[in-house]
């Protein structure tokens, strides 16, 4: 089996058979990447695929913000501005937040579980591809999508494709078949993914390895995978029942032959609320293992943390209709869902508290991992605020489909989730590749980012409270929302400059970065008690713990771990 | 399933599955039989083909015996230490005891106390109605309006009438509202620096009046068009002095956070007991 270093040409001067870079060479590069099952391999494929689409759907939202930078501007027309919108939401929720989640997962719940491999290697292997081929047909919709009737390109009826814009009557041609199919093929490449981290994490845990000694990222990962396996089956149902309506002549979503609008906001929302705990735990996951190394103390309430993702992922199932409360629902439905979501704030309050608690005290290291998980808890406390805020109907009935909403979910999906994909990437980087990122250009990355997120973000809530709707392609100038839309676009370029940074560190770094040694943050968990990067099989032997931490159990042997579990 | 076993060791090499091209070619396959529907059927027949190729290309490779390689292991030097090998535990000062109480209220002062300021509030509310608007039904309209059914834009006189629905909804807002403030304030008034009454009593009501000052505007329009922010924040200082007053002069009752964590979830643990003889778990 081949080296699992990055798939770039540095990796052939690296390979320890000493190729040269030719096309040979390139090729039988090239057949170890696409032939693999190895699970570090594929956890890298999926991160590479999650970056790129990163940058797309940031070219995107950079068009967006171009848009509406001024009044009255035409940089895209209003149906070009349609698919872009559509395009950002799709790409960022379903090619980058949901292959982020398999990358991490890929590469470290075996390692984490003291394991050679995920469960089911080839399932693995399958899962990725159907991930990456269900992304490529999503975007060949840009020049495949006229269809029959020369209508019509990428799809263009916002992610979330409420009916009945999505029936033939109103969306000739095959941008939202092509957006529904594509999903159907990641959603079974997301349900592979997910039965193989169940299936590892509680099948191939190394010797002395008890639940309650998984470390944190592990237990949040099966929660996510649990989650994410109830979530995606409505979403694959109602895409499906969609192409009925569409191709076969089904009713489900058709209003003028006695189908329901309604219905499909409820499986929609049935899937897309879970979903955003989906992408939001393995962020927790994350921050997990980041905040206690750097913090130099075991994390705080262990079993409280576990259980507050299990409970954050139970009540989950309960919320959808807290996006539907100007749909029109029964007083009795809107005290439940208000309610409902208002219990969200007891195990995530949890959680904070609990970061809180690791870092009081401890002597903290404001290393790049650390200052983007220092930034992810007040965004995402913020994030929870508001969230209680629109929990509640009577304010939600006023700012719903309003920037305030799209704050607020960019507080959660940027401000917690791309936060936490960025110190993890910056805490990982150094397995994976044997490097150090540039600590120089990741705090350049972490101040340009965190300045420009809320200058964008932060405005935007003024913009919904002001009453800006969500979607608009224009606006006129005597709304009073022209200033405040310069301030978001200014800051949505302060955040593509601090992403640039991000790309040219992990080029730059994997050639010129510091060599990295196995174990370079002086961390706890069984991952760093191998190569950087780790050799095919992880484990020339298996290993054996008897902690939640078996590396400060060896480092510490006068004081142990175990004594206190 | 692959188990540690299938993974196992033979002399110097380690069994691990082999790369397989298959499960590309049949996610290929999958993809292509729906990208068909919307471009050729030609496409999903190809999809198909690929499907059931990969599909007898998968199986012949783990049936009857799963194909894997064998990976040599290779000497790597491994080193784990730190350079941090004094540990400190954290020591818990007593001053932190000014965040978690030794002695609280009891649950029922708050009751009292909520009580209480509800009484006490309805005082400059009712003076509202009578001087503005030669009425006490006023302040009690505007409270409990949600629950007269027909209201849509009433005017100054039916706000100012008895209207028994509004009553109702007003008694029921205004005794929750009451009851829930207090409890909050039995809970929270031990907790609070040194003047609690001025914090509990002044400083909370005048915070919670500028939230409302703020955003009334889009809650219910039509309420901020009548409300006298004065007369307002006359009543919920009211409330709060009063509320706060009831429940600081209660009798406090001891806490149980002076006594380690473990007795008060009723459970054995280490510490508690002698730790000798454990060393059977290395």
């Amino acid at each position: 089996m081949a080296d699992s270093t990055f798939p770039v040409p540095g990796a052939l001067e690296a390979a320890p058979h000493g190729r040269r870079w030719s096309q040979a060479a390139f090729l039988a590069w090239l057949h170890d990447w696409v032939v693999t099952v190895d699970h570090k391999k594929l956890g890298i494929l999926y991160m590479l695929y999650s970056i790129f689409f990163l940058l797309v759907g940031g070219v995107e939202a950079i068009l967006i913000r171009i848009q509406l930078v001024r009044p009255d501007m035409h940089f895209l027309s209003p149906w070009v501005f349609n698919r872009v919108f559509t395009m950002h939401g799709t790409t960022m929720v379903f090619l980058v937040g949901m292959t982020y989640i398999f990358g991490f997962a890929n590469y470290l719940v075996p390692l984490m579980v003291g394991a050679r491999d995920m469960a089911f290697p080839r399932l693995n292997a399958l899962s990725f591809w159907l991930t990456f081929f269900g992304g490529i047909l999503l975007y060949y919709s840009f020049i495949g999508g006229y269809g029959l009737y020369g209508a019509s390109s990428a799809p263009d009826t916002m992610w979330w494709a409420y009916s009945p814009l999505t029936e033939r009557a109103f969306s000739p041609g095959h941008a939202p078949d092509y957006w529904a199919l594509s999903l159907i093929v990641t959603g079974f490449g997301t349900i592979g993914a997910s039965i193989n981290v169940i299936a590892t994490a509680l099948c191939l845990r190394c010797k002395g390895m008890t639940l309650m000694r998984l470390p944190l990222f592990v237990w949040l990962n099966v929660v996510t995978s649990f989650l994410a396996l109830l979530a995606i089956t409505p979403l694959t149902a109602a895409q499906v029942m969609l192409l009925i309506d569409r191709y076969l002549g089904g009713h489900f979503f058709d209003t003028q032959a006695g189908g329901s609008a309604l219905i499909w906001a409820h499986f929609f929302w049935i899937f897309g609320h879970p979903e955003v705990y989906v992408l939001v735990l393995p962020a927790f996951a994350i921050a997990n293992e980041v905040i206690p190394v750097f913090s130099r103390k075991a994390i705080f309430g262990y079993p409280a943390m576990a259980a507050a993702s299990v409970g954050i992922a139970f009540v989950s199932l309960g919320v959808w209709a807290h996006h539907m409360f100007t749909i029109g629902m029964t007083s009795v439905g809107n005290t439940f869902f208000v309610l409902s979501t208002m219990l969200v704030g007891i195990p995530t309050g949890i959680k904070i508290f609990n970061w809180v608690a690791t870092m009081w005290g401890g002597k903290i290291r404001f290393a790049t991992p650390m200052l983007f998980c220092t930034a992810f808890l007040f965004q995402f406390l913020i994030a929870g605020l508001t969230g209680i805020i629109l929990s509640v109907a009577p304010w939600n009935w006023q700012l719903h489909n309003s920037y305030f909403v799209i704050a607020h979910f960019h507080y959660v999906l940027v401000g917690a989730i791309v936060f936490c994909i960025f110190a993890g990437i910056y805490y990982w980087y150094p397995k994976v590749t044997g490097r150090m990122l540039s600590e120089k250009l990741g705090k350049w990355h972490f101040w340009l980012f965190v300045i420009g997120f809320h200058v964008s973000f932060d405005t935007m809530h003024v913009l919904g409270i002001l009453g800006m709707p969500r979607s608009i392609f224009t606006y006129e100038a005597d709304r009073g929302w022209a200033p405040w839309n310069f301030v978001v676009s200014i800051g949505g370029f302060i955040q593509a400059i601090a992403v640039l940074v991000f790309a040219f560190n992990l080029v730059h770094s994997y050639f010129k970065g510091r060599v990295a040694g196995n174990d370079p943050w002086d961390a706890w968990t069984l991952e760093w008690a191998t190569p950087s990067p780790p050799p095919a099989y992880n484990f020339a032997e298996d290993p054996v713990v008897t902690s939640r931490r078996p590396l400060w159990d060896i480092k510490h042997p006068e004081d142990p771990d175990w004594r206190y579990e | 399933m692959d188990s540690h076993e299938q993974h196992g060791h033979s002399g110097n090499t380690i069994h691990l599955p082999a790369p397989t091209a298959w499960p590309i070619v049949l996610a290929f396959g999958a993809t292509l039989i729906f990208a068909g529907l919307v471009t050729h059927v030609v496409v999903s027949i190809l999809g198909a083909v690929l499907v059931v190729t990969a599909c007898a290309g998968w199986f012949r490779q783990v049936l009857p015996h799963e194909a894997h390689e064998d990976v040599p292991v290779e000497a790597h030097e491994i080193t784990i230490e730190s350079e941090r090998t004094h540990v400190t535990r954290i020591e818990i000062k007593e001053e932190h005891r000014a965040h978690l109480p030794l002695e609280t209220y009891p649950v029922l002062s708050g009751l009292k106390g909520g009580i209480a300021g509800g009484i006490a509030m309805l005082v400059p509310a009712l003076l509202y109605g009578i001087i503005g608007f030669h009425s006490i039904w006023y302040p009690v309209n505007l409270l409990g309006g949600a629950g007269v059914a027909h209201w849509t834009n009433p005017t100054t006189a039916q706000i100012a009438a008895f209207h028994p629905q509004a009553l109702v909804i007003a008694i029921i807002i205004h005794a929750t509202a009451s009851i829930l403030v207090g409890l909050l304030y039995g809970a929270m008034l031990p907790m609070l620096p040194r003047h609690p009454i001025i914090l509990g009593g002044i400083i909370a009501p005048l915070l919670w009046t500028g939230l409302l000052h703020a955003s009334l505007g889009i809650i219910n329009p039509a309420f901020d068009e009548r409300i006298q922010w004065g007369w307002f924040l006359t009543s919920q200082i009211t409330y709060g002095l009063v509320a706060g007053w009831v429940v600081a002069h209660q009798s406090r009752i001891r806490t149980t956070q002076s006594l380690p964590f473990v007795m008060r979830m009723g459970i054995e643990a280490s510490g508690l007991h002698s730790e000798e003889g454990e060393d059977h778990r290395q």
